[in-house]
């Protein structure tokens, strides 16, 4: 592998802001942010991007970490998934992201990838966002001139396109603690169990009121140009009693929420068989905790 | 040949100290610690480095090639392409010992004008650092017409299918015609007809091809490589148009081979730059050059009709068999003949009719792969006798058992089986150790399979093959060992240092074996066909029971004893029957040497020779012989989503006497692993001949989140032809695997995937044949 990039590694965040001032995201021959690298090196490797220079964030201690008080989670943007999976008390706010950190990549990767890293490679198989968008996240946005909060939901504008200006740096991720009747989980599909890339990713979450369906949040991944939740299938759920028939059919809602693709790993029929059956299972075991 | 079968006892036939005892393999240390050196780890002063490029198309014209500008570029030092190496062509066929000529398989070093398959390589680049070969790489200009390609065995072989090379695309074919195919299915009571698939799949050796040549002072090209076959000194020779004694190959440890590493990878690219620069050369591919840069597992057709009677015996098989040989002939040939000789399975079969073929597409080249055609035939054997079970409703163990060879019975290629048949015994064990059955949740359906195998060990045998080791005692009663056999991670050479210490009566750290070196170690062949421990490990056991025999002659005379009554052990010469009478074998070798006594001897081991079978029926002795036994599975099948879990996993396997049985667990581990993903989740997928799976997060291979405990159970009939009785388990512990999953998924679901691999996705489809109202729409 070869690849001529200047690396910039700055020691605090203003620097870092200024050093991708004018950066354009995604493009060639630009400046990009480089945090754990795992998507990065590989498309170096590939040749699938050749920036001039490359951001380096490993010393902006300040944007990792997790914070929960005041019935807020606040995420560092470089949190990794290792940190996600050893912190003693998001398994208990967030079982659906802790749970998807458990099947992200291997160990190596696991280690060294972090919560904004996966958010913004835009891919549709970010095994992070699904259940980020369950919880309605939102991430802030830094630049030299300032800083703004975007809901993750609206993150998002096509494939591999996102909200962030030239030069804006994703620099935390934040959501309320769900109330006590709530109930969230995620399951990755993929052709094995180790370190592999996700054929459908389905995160729910419910949280219920006397008895019925409050709110509720079903986010598919691998399934559409990008990450996004089956609206329909949700508004569906709202305001109801779950039966097994509503869940049905909120299930079919959301197959016809996705655009799936075929390619090497599953056809765009199959991808659609699971959203149905995933979504089905998904919320009918969310309902069951909180029933 | 024995024509009854033979009562055989599993009691010990010796009094075994070293072998059969799971020892710290001699290689585990240095691994342990980081210290062993792989051939990559060699590096040279004033070294270049080198790149290969691939053309990125399968079937093209290469109308122009301007390497100039790569030329150019400062640092690089030579670019070859094929109108720098004027006719030179290199041979693919199995290095062979009788001196007869080779298949006519020669081929093209570089594209001269046509590409025949993805990565075919185009031109090589030496350069002063890596970095600069690459760029090179990207200044070499060329274009490539495209050409109607074909990629697809049974497309290529109808007329006016575009031609390979030469003048049809049929590259080997091989039929069997036993008893009476008419007369057996008129018997038959019932016939049952498959069709099965297999995919294309890839080694994944944990290290990629590499290696480093240079040449010295008498112009010898060394090549250090990693390598199954340092034998392939003289093809390489041939293709440089010098001497066979002016090319050497130093062998390192192997990280894995599984057969990718049996043709000839980086060693011509190395010797041509190595020569034409006159400096040291290192090659060492990347994960993806890898996937380009050697042949891969033959996908197989395999159509199975078996005439059977209501009670379950087999009364006709018809088999047909088609395999894709990919661009170029390599060892095509015999991985369909292997096919052919275990088609039917470890079955008595009277009525056996197979016609096989290999058949050349634009797709890459296929070539050995552990289990070498006899894995691919038992996918398709194994699965049908299910498919035959369900049919007669009768119990899968039973119907096998009804079927099964037994010793002196014929196989399908008319050789009639001399050794122990342990397949019931192995596959009563394996099954037995599946334990109680998991529950079943919901969608979550639990299955159960079997599969037995007939796997050969030991080259075919009118290659007439041979091995070689050399043994000698040093004066200080260690041992040293020399052969030529590569140790590709198996423990090859700790079975060496073993079987010598056995048989010196000295313990395993007291034996150093010097071993893969074409030009200072007597050759011992290829650490292919699960012929290493049976060839190698006899010819040390040879050379070292010679030895023995001086020791113990010069001993007894000194005990004033016959030798029958001397044994060796823990490092000294004893009377049996009277133990106080000894002497340390240190004092023993001392006296030897005095009196010059050789304390040394080369022997060589020769497998049985024979002619070759007959082309019209193909009967005939094929192989040395064969190992039996099975591997039972349990699965659990999520039948919403088609996700197969491996709950359970039981290798049992008679290896004839295991040399160390935690060498023998870990190949039935390492075959546990590879056959799972042979059957769920590995397929180098070609489109167009074109590679969409270059990688490992496109190739899967299990991880050990996939993978469960595996259980190894080793049987020992100690009736083989290797030392002590030894069979071998390199290749059988991954045959059966594949179809033992295959059939416990069918057994989960009720419905049978026929092609592997078996993805969720086709789980899902076959369930939705069977109930067309489920899904989603």
């Amino acid at each position: 592998m070869y690849a001529d990039f200047d690396l910039v590694i700055p020691e605090t965040l203003d620097e870092a802001l200024e050093a991708l001032a004018g950066a354009v995201g995604g493009g060639n021959g630009g400046t990009q942010p480089l945090a754990g690298g795992t998507n990065m090196i590989v498309d170096l490797r590939a040749r699938r991007v050749a920036p001039s220079r490359l951001v380096g964030l490993g010393r902006l201690d300040g944007l990792r970490g997790i914070r929960i008080a005041d019935g807020r989670v606040r995420m560092g943007a470089r949190t990794t998934m290792s940190d996600i999976l050893r912190h003693p008390d998001l398994a208990g706010h967030a079982p659906s992201l802790v749970d998807q950190a458990r099947v992200f990549g291997g160990q190596m990767v696991r280690n060294a990838a972090t919560v904004a890293g996966n958010i913004c490679s835009g891919s549709p198989a970010a095994d992070a966002v699904p259940a980020l968008l369950a919880l309605d996240a939102e991430v802030t946005l830094a630049s030299p001139s300032g800083t703004r909060v975007v809901p993750l939901s609206e993150f998002f504008l096509g494939y591999k396109r996102d909200a962030r200006a030239p030069g804006e740096l994703m620099t935390e991720i934040a959501w309320d603690i769900p109330p006590a009747h709530s109930s969230n989980r995620f399951y990755k599909l993929a052709l094995r169990k180790g370190d592999a890339i996700t054929v459908v990713g389905v995160a729910v979450a419910l949280a219920a009121e006397d008895g019925k369906c409050g709110t509720a949040r079903i986010a598919l991944g691998a399934v559409a140009p990008i990450v996004k939740r089956a609206t329909a299938a949700e508004a569906m759920l709202c305001g109801q009693a779950l039966t097994p028939e509503l869940i049905d059919a909120a299930a079919r809602q959301a197959v016809d929420d996705v655009d799936p693709i075929d390619d090497i790993r599953a056809s765009a029929e199959y991808r659609r068989h699971c959203v149905h059956a995933l979504t089905r299972r998904l919320v009918t075991q969310a309902w069951e905790r909180l029933t | 040949m024995t024509g009854a079968p033979q009562d055989w006892t599993r009691a010990p036939n010796v009094n075994l100290r070293q072998v059969g005892k799971p020892l710290v393999r001699t290689d585990v240390p240095g691994k342990a610690q980081g210290r062993t050196r792989f051939a990559g780890d060699h590096v040279m002063p004033n070294m270049l480095h080198a790149k290969v490029l691939r053309a990125p198309k399968a079937s093209a014209r290469l109308t122009r090639l301007d390497a100039a500008k790569a030329r150019a570029l400062e640092g690089v030092v030579c670019v070859l392409t094929a109108a720098d190496l004027a006719d030179r062509r290199a041979a693919t066929d199995i290095p062979g010992q009788t001196g007869r000529k080779r298949l006519a398989t020669d081929q093209q070093i570089l594209v001269r004008e046509r590409v025949r398959y993805h990565g075919e390589p185009l031109a090589l680049i030496a350069a002063e650092t890596l970095a600069l070969a690459e760029r090179a790489a990207d200044l070499i200009e060329y274009d490539l017409e495209p050409l109607p390609g074909v990629f697809d065995p049974v497309e290529a072989l109808k007329p006016g299918a575009p031609i390979v090379q030469g003048t049809d695309n049929v590259v080997a074919t091989y039929k069997v015609r036993k008893g009476d195919l008419e007369a057996g299915f008129a018997e038959a009571e019932r016939v049952v007809e498959n069709t099965f698939r297999t995919q294309f799949v890839e080694h994944a050796f944990l290290e990629p091809e590499v290696g480093l040549a240079w040449v010295d002072e008498n112009e010898v090209i060394n090549i250090r490589v990693s390598t199954q076959v340092i034998e392939h000194f003289r093809a390489i020779a041939d293709a440089l148009g010098v001497a066979h004694n002016q090319v050497r190959i130093l062998g390192s440890m192997v990280g894995g081979g599984f057969g990718g590493k049996e043709d000839v990878t980086v060693e011509i690219y190395l010797a041509l730059l190595a020569q034409a620069t006159g400096r040291p050369v290192r090659l060492a591919y990347t994960r993806e050059d890898s996937f380009f840069g050697h042949g891969k597992r033959h996908p197989f057709v395999i159509t199975h009709r078996t005439g059977v009677t209501q009670d379950g015996r087999i009364t006709a098989v018809q088999i047909t068999m088609t395999a894709d040989a990919g661009a170029y002939v390599f060892l095509s040939p015999y991985v369909l003949l292997y096919a052919v000789v275990a088609g039917p399975g470890p079955y008595r079969i009277d009525n056996v009719h197979i016609d096989a073929r290999a058949v050349a597409t634009n797709n890459m080249y296929t070539s050995a792969f552990r289990g070498f055609g006899a894995a691919q035939a038992c996918v398709a054997h194994e699965q049908q006798m299910d498919e035959i079970a369900k049919e007669l409703g009768l119990d899968r163990l039973e119907l096998r058992r009804r079927n099964f060879l037994r010793t002196g019975d014929e196989i399908a290629t008319g050789y009639a089986i001399e050794s122990a048949v342990w397949s019931d015994d192995c596959m009563t064990k394996a099954w037995a150790a599946l334990g109680e059955r998991a529950p079943e949740d919901g969608p979550v359906k639990i299955g159960r399979g079997v599969a037995t195998y007939q796997q050969s060990y030991g080259r075919i045998t009118w290659l007439h093959d041979t091995s070689e080791a050399w043994v000698g005692v040093e004066i200080d009663a260690t041992v040293v060992v020399r052969s030529g056999v590569t140790d590709i991670g198996a423990g090859q050479v700790s079975a060496l240092a073993q079987i010598a210490a056995e048989l010196l009566g000295v313990s395993l750290g007291e034996v150093t074996v010097y071993n893969s070196d074409s030009a200072t170690t007597p050759l011992a062949g290829t650490t292919t066909a699960t012929r290493a421990l049976y060839m190698t490990g006899n010819a040390v056991h040879l050379a070292a029971e010679a030895l023995r025999g001086r020791l113990i002659g010069r001993a007894a005379e000194e005990f004033g004893v016959a030798p029958s009554e001397v044994d060796l052990a823990e490092s000294r010469a004893f009377v049996i029957d009277a133990p106080d009478k000894s002497m340390a074998l240190k004092d023993l070798v001392g006296i030897c040497a005095s009196e010059g006594i050789h304390r040394s001897e080369l022997a060589m081991f020769r497998a049985p020779f024979t002619g070759e079978i007959d082309p019209e029926t193909g009967q005939g002795r094929v192989h040395p012989d064969y190992a039996f036994g099975a591997h039972a599975v349990e699965v659990a099948v999520d039948t919403e989503t088609g996700e197969v879990t491996v709950l359970k996993s039981v290798g049992a396997h008679d290896v004839g006497q295991a040399i160390n049985p935690a060498a023998v667990a870990g190949q039935i581990e390492g075959g546990a692993a590879q056959g799972q993903g042979y059957a769920l989740s590995e397929a180098m997928i070609y489109r167009d001949g074109e590679l969409m799976t270059p990688s490992f997060s496109e190739y899967l291979i299990p991880t050990a989140m996939d993978m469960p405990r595996v259980q190894s159970i080793i049987l020992e009939s100690r009736s083989g032809l290797g030392p002590f009785g030894a069979k071998g388990i390199g290749e059988p512990a991954l045959t059966p695997v594949a179809p033992a999953i295959a059939n416990a998924v069918a057994d989960a679901i009720g419905r049978r995937v026929f092609e592997l691999p078996i993805t969720p996705e086709r789980i899902v489809m076959a369930l939705r044949e069977a109930e067309p109202r489920k899904g989603p729409r």
